[in-house]
């Protein structure tokens, strides 16, 4: 029991960030190296804000969503949209950003771990072996309020319309009169901005330093492919399955042999299904 | 690797400079120093990166040492007193770059002494010390082997001092009887984890199976579920990183572990108290004290004000102090000691003089050359060490106790346990 | 002609025009460079790997393992080591190559994270997180009237780029070559390509497998001068520096990933450390890829193209104006 809820909380921030990952690569069709820098960016927020100007933490989650949002819009004015017929450059270009995310917090903020005080150290005692922090729910919600909200913008909206569309087939969007360029932009701003939203909400719970991101990106690579590249459902579900797996391994063998057992799930996802959505079109 | 004598030593650094200096202005090392002339000081480890954590604070540390030093008048050779400047070089934890590191700090820089944080760096840097015959420090002692006879480890004996907090443990709380450990799987988590098995062994505590976790684990639920699930009176969390250490107590906190908690460091104690309770922090075993402990106080001390030191780096640097930032500054202590007796910086004579007495100027008090069983030479500086517990929400001193004394008693515990996991010199 | 002689007289004489650190700094970038172009022959077909970097090391703990445990001498442990990555790499072949593009990246990232996890989870024989130590160094060689010592950097740099040119002329005459030709087929004409009768399949592995020998030859030649392999030398960091190499370069031309190996290297290793750089030195490499790729998308060596076409523009343009 104690492990599902574990696996639950893992499975809660990591399809955040896969999410964002799927999409950004959906609509751009370029993959974002950085992507585990905003989320840890997304943690630098809450440092700067909540334990440094000691702001109200939902004020600074809501600080961090917006932010890290602007950053993606940033990213896709100056790389991603010049750079929109060269994926490789687009690759590069993440690279890049990435170093100067990290080199530039690192200056700023010090190489050591950052300190993050409690929201909150209620627990909920489900049985005398299960217990939920409040915190680690907080995360489970707010996963589970963004994602709710990005469905229903998906799949309910004129613009949720437009930017599906624009992920199936681009041109045949711009032939619907649909402005790709407004599409990108909204997309790396939501695909950013729910990786920021899962560095803010988790960052009291987990050790807030530099390099965090490049844990988070292997797993939400796994992830993204697992779950069938370019479908948000599928990132989701696979979340979850990715994290359950990995945690059972993780609790009863060794975390080594979860992250072999991790990777060789995604190889025979591959396997099995070489070519994902996409059917033979190359993206890269 | 070969051992080479002074003579095709010091053959080589010659031919060395003279091809060097075809190209840039370089001369040989000089053999006297000029009168008032600043003595460098090599520092090679990670500035960037991953394990930056691990170099940039020491770095630190040690600018803040010369300026103590240089202001009370540097350091006095043949009644000469010289400036001490520390040269930076960034290896980012790899072998080829700490390589090339070395070379430019020891026959361009012409430094006198390399500090390195060592592990899978020091191999690369080895070749360059073998063959200049430069004088090298490390933080880790497994890096030592009876070929590194110019490598020392005079500040942290990491892991072998681990033993005195369980001792200390032991002693004091004889109703704990069986213990779990958790630890990262690498240089630094494995050796502690063969050093706890011994130190809990020879008190008469149990041992369950260590469990071994990725450095690269965010979520550290599991891991906590698994080690509570065990039962054990004490929870060992090894030489974790820091950045593993206060997820690990926050989870005990969360998932209502009421037993004793051992750990080699524990940075940052004071947010681990905010982030559980100060009830729960209490009785919380580790090795690394505060600078500003009144126990620091004492004349067998050897590290200068050290109250004064900590102050003022954590006026520099707030957030950033912890066991680097202290301890590259306190080798350089013992090199002093031993350049000002020696009446020379040449990397040799204060090598011979820091071992001349078999005892050596450690920060916690005169302390033992020590190592030839486990090390294959006796390298490592190993005396005191202290055993810091929580109590009232503020880390203090309990005792100091004497590493070689407990090694005497148990030492073919540790070494069973140190052959079981490879970590002999000869099993390297 | 006059050009390769130039190159020649220009390639001996370099290493002494350089500091000590930079002529082992220098080693390591020859080193690099056969592995930035080893990978640019797997580009041709189409394919982009995340793993190349890991076949490296497959080379290097190959070699390093055979001399270590079995006794092997040096030079015949780095020829096997480096067929072992090739080996290894036809092995991963048969699930790697029922993916494409995207796919076949991101399933080349898996593959090789494997078996650095292997490596790191099985201490024996790969030594665990701390990997291996003390790996024998390449042999001097003693001709009675000289003796020629690898550990001086000077040496070893004329030993790897004797190996380097060798592998670069072999590399070059593969690409020339029916087989080659076919790469370029395979990339831009898959269908058409199986259609004639290329089984497209087998050229990929083909590909796959002579790239990884020769990264692994490079690993090997790392392995003998360092002296230690670790898992971590081998990670994602590693090859994303290959990957920017090759595509700030360019890859269609052989110079491309060479220039940009060279550059990016001299930049980072040369020109930021010398500015006395610490926490700074990523955060301007980061800014010089984004800038690269933004102001030179087809890589460092259209701009090579496009000053080697203007100078001789000017040429041209100088001997009609003389007569």
């Amino acid at each position: 029991m104690q492990t599902g809820l574990n696996a639950l909380f893992a499975a809660a921030y990591l399809s955040l960030v896969a999410v964002g990952l799927v999409l950004i690569f959906g609509v751009m069709g370029v993959i974002n190296f950085a992507h585990g820098e905003l989320f840890m960016l997304g943690a630098y927020v809450v440092v700067a804000l909540y334990t440094n100007l000691q702001m109200p933490f939902v004020l600074v989650v809501a600080i961090g969503l917006i932010f890290v949002g602007l950053v993606g819009i940033l990213m896709e004015f100056t790389m991603f949209h010049p750079l929109r017929d060269n994926p490789l450059g687009g690759l590069v270009a993440s690279i890049g950003f990435l170093m100067v995310i990290q080199a530039s917090i690192t200056i700023g903020f010090g190489v050591r771990m950052e300190h993050v005080p409690p929201v909150t150290q209620d627990v909920i005692i489900l049985s005398e072996k299960v217990r939920l922090p409040v915190q680690r729910l907080f995360v489970i919600l707010s996963a589970f309020v963004c994602l709710t909200a990005l469905w229903l913008f998906l799949k309910k909206t004129k613009f949720g319309w437009a930017l599906r569309a624009s992920a199936q087939d681009p041109e045949a969007a711009m032939l619907q009169g649909i402005s790709t360029r407004t599409v990108s932009i909204i997309a790396m701003f939501i695909g950013a901005a729910l990786a920021g939203v899962a560095g803010s909400v988790t960052a009291p719970v987990i050790s807030v330093s530099p390099v965090i991101g490049h844990s988070v990106i292997v797993s939400a690579f796994i992830v993204i492919i697992v779950g069938g590249i370019g479908s948000l459902e599928g990132a989701v579900l696979a979340s979850v399955t990715y994290a359950f797996i990995h945690t059972v391994i993780t609790t009863f063998i060794d975390g080594v042999i979860a992250d072999i057992v991790g990777l060789s799930l995604m190889l025979l996802v591959l396997i099995i299904k070489p070519t994902g959505m996409f059917g033979t079109q190359d993206r890269v | 690797m070969k051992n080479f004598s002074s003579q095709t030593k010091r053959e080589f650094l010659k031919r060395m400079a003279a091809t060097v200096s075809a190209g840039m202005v370089v001369g040989l090392p000089k053999m006297s120093l000029a009168a008032g002339e600043t003595i460098k000081i090599g520092f090679l480890a990670p500035l960037t990166g991953p394990v930056a954590a691990w170099g940039k604070p020491g770095l630190d540390g040690c600018q803040i040492w010369a300026e103590r030093i240089n202001a009370a008048g540097g350091i006095s050779i043949n009644g000469e007193s010289h400036p001490v400047e520390f040269i930076g070089y960034d290896n980012e934890y790899d072998p080829a770059k700490a390589r090339a590191g070395a070379s430019k700090l020891v026959i361009e820089d012409g430094v006198k002494f390399v500090m390195m944080l060592g592990g899978d760096p020091w191999p690369g840097a080895q070749p360059v010390a073998d063959r200049t015959g430069m004088l090298f420090s490390t933080l880790l002692p497994s890096d030592l082997g009876p070929d590194t006879t110019t490598l020392i480890a005079p500040a942290e004996v990491h892991p072998i001092y681990n033993v005195t907090g369980v001792q200390w443990l032991a002693e004091n709380h004889p109703e704990l009887k069986s213990a779990v450990i958790c630890a990262q799987d690498d240089a630094l988590g494995i050796p502690s984890v063969a050093t706890y098995l011994a130190a809990f062994e020879a008190s008469g505590i149990a041992n369950e199976d260590p469990i071994l976790f990725d450095a690269a684990t965010t979520d550290f639920a599991p891991i906590v579920s698994r080690m509570i699930s065990l039962n054990t009176d004490i929870i060992c969390l090894d030489t974790c990183y820091t950045e593993f250490v206060h997820p690990l107590v926050e989870q005990l906190f969360q998932q209502g572990y009421e037993g004793t908690i051992i750990s080699c460091t524990a940075d940052f104690y004071q947010q681990m108290i905010e982030k559980t309770s100060a009830e729960f922090m209490e009785g919380f075993v580790f090795q690394f004290p505060d600078f500003d402990d009144p126990a620091l106080e004492q004349d067998f001390i050897n590290f200068d004000d050290p109250a004064g030191f900590f102050s003022e780096y954590n006026s520099r640097h707030p957030g950033e102090w912890g066991a680097v930032s202290w301890e590259y500054a306190s080798i350089m202590d013992l090199w002093k000691w031993a350049a000002e007796k020696a009446n020379s910086v040449e990397p040799g004579d204060v090598l011979a003089s820091m071992l001349e007495s078999g005892q050596g100027e450690h920060a916690f008090g005169t302390a033992d050359w020590w190592g030839k069983d486990l090390f294959g030479i006796d390298h490592a500086l190993v005396g005191n060490w202290p055993v810091v517990v929580i109590k009232g929400g503020k880390a203090r001193i309990q005792d100091y106790k004497w590493i070689p004394g407990w090694y005497d008693e148990f030492g073919d515990i540790l070494k069973k346990y140190f052959t079981q996991y490879n970590l002999m010199w000869d099993q390297r | 002609m006059a050009f390769i002689g130039l190159l020649t007289l220009v390639l001996i004489a370099l290493p002494h025009g350089l500091s000590y650190s930079q002529r082992e700094i220098l080693v390591v970038l020859t080193i690099n460079i056969l592995v930035v172009s080893s990978y640019r022959l797997l580009t041709l077909t189409g394919e982009w790997s995340l793993g190349h970097v890991v076949m490296m090391g497959v080379g290097a703990y190959a070699s390093a393992l055979y001399s270590k445990e079995w006794g092997v001498p040096v030079p015949i442990s780095m020829i096997i080591g480096a067929l072992t990555a090739g080996l290894v790499a036809w092995g991963l072949s048969f699930p790697l190559f029922r993916m494409k593009g995207f796919y076949f990246l991101i399933g080349s990232f898996a593959a090789g994270e494997i078996i650095r996890l292997l490596w790191k989870r099985f201490r024996d024989p790969f030594g665990g997180p701390k990997g291996i130590k003390r790996i024998d160094p390449f042999p001097d060689i003693d001709l009675g009237f000289i003796r020629i010592d690898f550990f001086d950097p000077v040496n070893y740099y004329y030993f790897t780029l004797i190996i380097v040119v060798l592998c670069l002329v072999i590399l070059w005459r593969i690409e020339k070559s029916l087989i080659g030709l076919t790469f370029h087929a395979v990339h831009w004409q898959d269908k058409l390509a199986e259609s004639a009768g290329v089984n497209v399949r087998d050229y990929r592995t083909l590909a796959l497998v002579i790239s990884s020998t020769f990264a692994g030859l490079a690993g090997t030649l790392l392995a003998h001068y360092i002296g230690t392999v670790n898992p971590n030398g081998f990670d994602i960091e590693q090859m994303v520096f290959v990957l920017t190499w090759a595509i700030v370069g360019g890859t269609t031309t052989l110079y491309g990933p060479i220039i940009g190996c060279i550059t990016l290297t001299a930049l980072n290793e040369i020109v930021l450390r010398e500015l006395g750089l610490e926490q700074g030195r990523p955060l301007i490499y980061g800014l010089i890829l984004i800038v690269s790729v933004l102001f030179m998308p087809k890589g460092l060596e259209d701009v090579v193209k496009r000053g080697v076409a203007w100078a001789q523009l000017q040429i041209v343009k100088e001997r009609t104006n003389g007569v």
